[in-house]
C-alpha cells in the first residue's frame, strides 16, 4: 500500500496535479453560487454587516453572565455578546449585541430575554427596552480595500520570491499555492455556514504566512541544494509535515479548550487552511516544480546534443 | 561547560538583553496590584478642585495615579472604593490618599444631587500592557446628527470621525451607524483608553475651520487648503516666548503654537485679500489694517496680525496659537497641549458634513473579560505542551524540546514587551498577530533543527546554520511583503494585525531564532 502511494506520488505527479486544480475550480464554483444566492461571497457576521443592539435597564435581579450564556446557547449563530453599560461607576443598563437585523429575529431575541429575566424574578417594563439597529463598523469600502491590499500583497510577495529564487515558474508556483490555499479555505468555510467575523478575516490573512513557510521550504530545498530531486522533496516533506502537524496539534488544542467563539473561528479557519495547504504544497507546488525541472533538463540536454 | 558556552554566545546574550528590556517594559506586578487606578477626573469636580490631575492618555497604565485609601480606610478593590465613597457625606472633607500624595477633597453633590467626587476609576492594572476595547471595555458615545442627512453623508461623517480619532492617536475604535425603531439616525462610537472629557470636544465639533481676512474666507481646514500641520516638537508645543503665567483668578494659563503650511492656491487667495489693505503702525511695528482671524465652528479661536511686508504676497507658512488653563501650572500645560492636539486633529481632518450632538456617553464593559484572558493563557500553556509533545515524538531529544519551548516563550515576551513600550492596545487583531508569530516561530525552529541534524555529509556547522537561515529569511521576507500592504488597508483591524505580525516576526527572525540556532549548535555538536 505504502509502496503504491509512493509509486503514484513519484511517477504520476502530473495526473495528481488534477486534484488541486479541481479543488480550485470547485472553490470558484462555490463562491460564485454563494454570491448569486446570498449576494455576498461569504456569510458575513455582525462585525461585517451590522446587526442590532437591545438595551435594557439594569436590575440587580438580573445575572448578566447567566443571561449571556443562556442567549448564546439559545441562538448559537447570532453572534451574541452581552455587555454592561455604566455611568459614574454604577451599572445602568445591559446591552445585547447580535447580528439580528430582521424584525422577526429581533422579536424572538426580545421574547427570549424577557422570559429569562422574568424567570430570574426581575420585573420588566416594556419602555425599559430599546432596540437600535447598527451598521457595520467597517464601512462599505472595507472589502474593496482589503481585496486591493491582498492583490498588492500577492504582487509584492511575487516580486520578493522572484528576487530570492531568480526563477519565474517556481516563484509563481509559491504565489499560486498561497492564493489557492486562501480561495479553497474560503469555500470550505462557506460550506460550514458559520458567519465570518473581522477576526476571521485576520485568520485568512494568517494563512499567507503559514502557506509561504512550507512553499519556501520546498522551493529552497529543491532549487538551492545539491542532490536528487525526489530525495530533496522527501526531505522537505519530512520537515514540512512536522511543521504542519505541530501547528495542527496547537489548533486542535485551541479548538477543544478555547471558550471564545472568535478565537474558535480563527482556529477553525487555520485548521481548514493547513489541511488545504498540504495539498497545495506537496501536490500542486511539487508537481509544478517537477514539470519545470524536467523541461529545464530537457532544454539543457537538447543544448548539449548540438 | 556547554552551559557556559551558551551563555557566552553573543546571539544568546543579545536575546537575553532584549528579554530583560521587554520584562522591564511590561513591568509585571507579580504579587498583584491592590487599589484602584484613576481613569479620569471630571473638570471642576470635587476631585479636580482638590488638585487630583486628569491622567494623560499617553501615560503608561502603571504610571497612572492610584488611590490607596479614603479617610484612612484601605481601598483594595473597586467594590471597596464604591462602598467607601457611598458612605461619604456631602459638604465634608474627605482625605484621599494616592500613590502621589494626600488630597483633602470637599465633597460636592453631582448632577442628580447625590455625592459625586468626579473620579472615574478601574481596578489597578498588574502590567503595563494596555488592553483593548474587547478586553477591557471603554467609552461608548452615542451621537446624533442635528439634522437629517443622506446615507452618503452619514458614511462620509463616519469615515471622517474614524480618521479624526485615528489622527488624534486612538487606534482601538469602532464607529458604526445606528438607527432606532422610529428610524432616527445615530452614530455609535466605542473606544478604549481615553477619558470621556478628552474626546467629547473632539466628537461634538463639526470642525468647520476657517481663516478670514475681513469678511472673506481665505482658507478652510482639511487637506485641500492646508497641506501640512506640524506636530513635532521643533514647530509645535508650548510657546517658548509666552510660556505659562499665573492668572488673576488663581489658576495658570499657557499658550501653545504650531506651524501649518498652506497650499499654493490658498496662499494666492490670501495674497489677493491682503494686496488692497492699508498699512497701520502699532507700537513701532507695521501691520496690515485687517487681521487674519481663525474660526472654529463660527467661534473665533485665534487672531493673527499680518506683518506689513506680507502685503499682497503669497505666503504658505502660518503659525497658529491658542491657550489652555488649569488649576496648577502642570495641569495648564497638559490642557494646553490637549487643546493643541484637538485643534491640529480638526484642521487635518477637516469638517464633518453635519453638526453632531452627544446624546449619551458612558462606560461599556468588555465583550471578552477576565475569564477570556485566563482561558487564553490556559490554552497558550496547553498549546506549548502540545508543540513539545509533537517535537519530542519526532526528534526524541529533550535537548531540542526545551530550547524550542524557551525560544517560543521568549518570542511572546518580546512581542508583549514591544507592545507595552509603544503603547499598543492589545485587541483581538493583536492576539491574532501573536498567534501567527507563534505558529511561524514553530515552523522556523523546526526548519533550523532539521537543517542542523540532517545531512551528515555537511560537517560544517556554519554551512548548516546558513542553509537554515536561507529558508527562514526567505519565508520572513515573503511574509513581510505580504503584510506591508495590509497596514494601509481600510479598517484599523488589519493595521493592528499587520503591525503586530511584522514586529513579532522581526523580533523572532532577527533575535530569538538565531539564538535558538546557536544553542542547538552548541548542544548537538560533538
Amino acid at each position: 500500500m505504502k509502496a503504491k502511494i509512493k509509486h503514484i506520488y513519484e511517477h504520476h505527479y502530473k495526473k495528481l496535479l488534477f486534484f488541486p486544480f479541481l479543488l480550485i475550480v470547485l472553490a470558484f464554483a462555490q463562491i460564485i453560487i454563494q454570491y448569486s444566492v446570498t449576494g455576498d461571497f461569504v456569510n458575513k457576521g455582525v462585525s461585517l454587516k451590522g446587526g442590532s443592539i437591545i438595551t435594557l435597564d439594569y436590575n440587580q435581579a438580573i445575572n448578566v453572565a447567566e443571561l449571556g450564556a443562556f442567549l448564546k446557547e439559545k441562538f448559537p449563530l447570532a453572534a451574541i455578546s452581552v455587555r454592561t453599560i455604566s455611568s459614574a461607576g454604577e451599572i445602568t443598563s445591559i446591552a445585547i449585541d447580535s447580528d439580528a437585523q430582521e424584525s422577526g429575529e429581533i422579536n424572538s431575541l426580545l421574547m427570549a430575554i424577557k422570559d429569562k429575566i422574568s424567570a430570574d424574578g426581575a420585573v420588566y417594563d416594556e419602555d425599559k427596552f430599546s432596540v437600535e439597529t447598527v451598521g457595520s463598523s467597517l464601512g462599505t469600502s472595507f472589502f474593496k480595500q482589503t481585496a486591493l491590499a491582498l492583490l498588492i500583497a500577492f504582487i509584492l510577495m511575487g516580486i520578493v520570491v522572484m528576487i530570492y529564487f531568480r526563477n519565474l515558474v517556481p516563484s509563481l508556483a509559491v504565489i499560486l499555492a498561497g492564493f489557492s490555499d486562501i480561495l479553497v479555505t474560503l469555500a470550505i468555510f462557506n460550506l460550514t455556514g458559520i458567519k465570518l467575523s473581522t477576526a476571521g478575516i485576520a485568520a485568512f490573512l494568517m494563512l499567507i504566512g503559514y502557506s509561504v513557510d512550507t512553499d519556501i521550504l520546498l522551493t529552497t530545498r529543491v532549487l538551492k541544494r545539491q542532490g536528487e530531486t525526489m530525495a530533496k522533496i522527501y526531505g522537505a516533506i519530512k520537515t514540512g509535515l512536522t511543521m504542519t502537524l505541530t501547528t495542527l496539534a496547537v489548533v486542535l488544542v485551541a479548538l477543544i479548550f478555547v471558550q471564545s467563539e472568535i478565537i474558535k473561528q480563527i482556529m477553525l479557519i487555520l485548521f481548514i487552511g493547513l489541511i488545504v495547504d498540504m495539498a497545495m504544497t506537496w501536490i500542486q507546488n511539487v508537481g509544478i516544480l517537477r514539470i519545470y525541472l524536467e523541461r529545464k533538463n530537457k532544454a539543457k540536454m537538447g543544448l548539449s546534443h548540438k | 561547560m556547554k552551559l557556559k558556552q551558551i551563555f557566552t554566545n553573543w546571539r544568546v546574550i543579545l536575546l537575553l538583553i532584549f528579554l530583560l528590556f521587554s520584562v522591564i517594559a511590561i513591568k509585571p506586578q507579580l504579587l498583584g496590584n491592590e487599589g484602584v487606578t484613576i481613569r479620569s477626573v471630571a473638570t471642576n469636580s470635587s476631585a479636580a478642585i482638590a488638585g487630583i490631575e486628569n491622567p494623560s492618555s499617553a501615560s503608561t497604565p502603571l504610571a497612572k495615579e492610584k488611590i490607596i485609601s479614603i479617610n484612612g480606610d484601605k481601598v483594595a478593590s473597586v467594590e471597596d472604593y464604591y462602598a467607601l465613597t457611598s458612605a461619604l457625606e456631602i459638604n465634608r472633607t474627605a482625605r484621599i490618599e494616592t500613590d502621589r500624595g494626600i488630597y483633602s477633597v470637599l465633597t460636592k453633590p453631582g448632577v442628580d444631587g447625590s455625592l459625586d467626587l468626579g473620579l472615574n476609576i478601574y481596578p489597578a492594572p498588574s502590567t503595563n500592557l494596555r488592553k483593548g476595547l474587547d478586553l477591557e471595555g471603554g467609552t461608548r458615545v452615542l451621537l446624533r446628527p442635528v439634522e437629517e442627512i443622506s446615507d452618503d453623508n452619514l458614511e462620509i461623517t463616519i469615515s471622517n470621525l474614524k480618521e479624526r480619532l485615528n489622527v488624534y492617536g486612538l487606534s482601538d475604535v469602532t464607529v458604526r451607524s445606528a438607527s432606532d425603531l422610529s428610524g432616527e439616525q445615530f452614530i455609535l462610537i466605542e473606544m478604549a483608553g481615553v477619558t470621556e472629557e478628552e474626546v467629547k470636544e473632539l466628537l461634538a465639533k463639526q470642525g468647520k475651520f476657517e481663516a478670514k481676512i475681513g469678511n472673506e474666507t481665505v482658507f478652510y481646514g482639511g487637506k485641500e487648503d492646508i497641506t501640512y500641520v506640524c506636530r513635532s516638537a521643533d514647530c509645535s508645543g508650548i510657546d517658548p516666548r509666552q510660556g505659562c503665567s499665573s492668572l488673576g483668578t488663581g489658576g495658570s494659563g499657557c499658550s501653545f503654537f504650531f506651524a501649518i503650511t498652506l497650499s499654493q492656491e490658498a496662499a494666492e487667495r490670501q495674497a489677493q485679500q491682503t494686496k488692497d489693505l492699508a498699512i497701520v503702525t502699532d507700537s513701532g511695528e507695521s501691520y496690515l489694517s485687517e487681521d487674519l482671524v481663525l474660526f472654529l465652528d463660527d467661534a473665533e479661536v485665534d487672531r493673527l496680525k499680518i506683518g506689513a511686508s506680507l502685503k499682497g504676497r503669497a505666503t504658505t507658512d502660518i503659525q497658529i496659537s491658542g491657550s489652555g488653563t488649569g488649576i496648577t501650572e502642570a495641569e495648564a500645560v497638559s490642557n494646553s497641549l490637549q487643546n493643541m492636539k484637538r485643534l491640529q486633529t480638526i484642521i487635518i481632518t477637516g469638517s464633518l458634513p453635519v453638526k453632531l450632538e452627544v446624546v449619551k456617553m458612558d462606560t461599556i464593559s468588555p465583550t471578552l473579560g477576565k475569564e477570556f484572558l485566563n482561558n487564553v493563557l490556559l490554552v497558550g500553556g496547553l498549546a506549548i505542551l502540545a508543540v513539545m509533545a509533537v517535537i519530542l515524538l519526532r526528534y526524541r531529544k529533550v535537548k531540542i524540546v526545551i530550547p524550542m519551548a524557551l525560544t517560543l516563550i521568549s518570542e511572546m515576551v518580546l512581542i508583549l514587551g514591544f507592545a507595552a513600550l509603544v503603547g499598543w492596545n492589545l485587541d483581538l487583531a493583536a492576539i491574532a498577530g501573536i498567534i501567527i508569530v507563534a505558529g511561524t516561530g514553530v515552523d522556523h525552529l523546526i526548519v533550523i533543527t532539521d537543517e542542523t541534524i540532517r545531512g551528515e555529509m555537511i560537517s560544517d556547522w556554519k554551512q548548516k546554520i546558513k542553509n537554515a537561515m536561507v529558508i527562514v529569511i526567505g519565508a520572513y521576507l515573503t511574509t513581510m511583503s505580504g503584510m506591508i500592504p495590509l497596514i494601509w488597508a481600510g479598517a484599523g483591524l488589519l493595521k493592528g494585525f499587520a503591525l503586530t505580525t511584522i514586529a513579532g516576526l522581526s523580533f523572532g527572525v532577527l533575535i530569538a531564532r538565531p539564538a535558538y540556532a546557536a544553542i542547538i549548535e552548541i548542544l548537538l555538536k560533538e
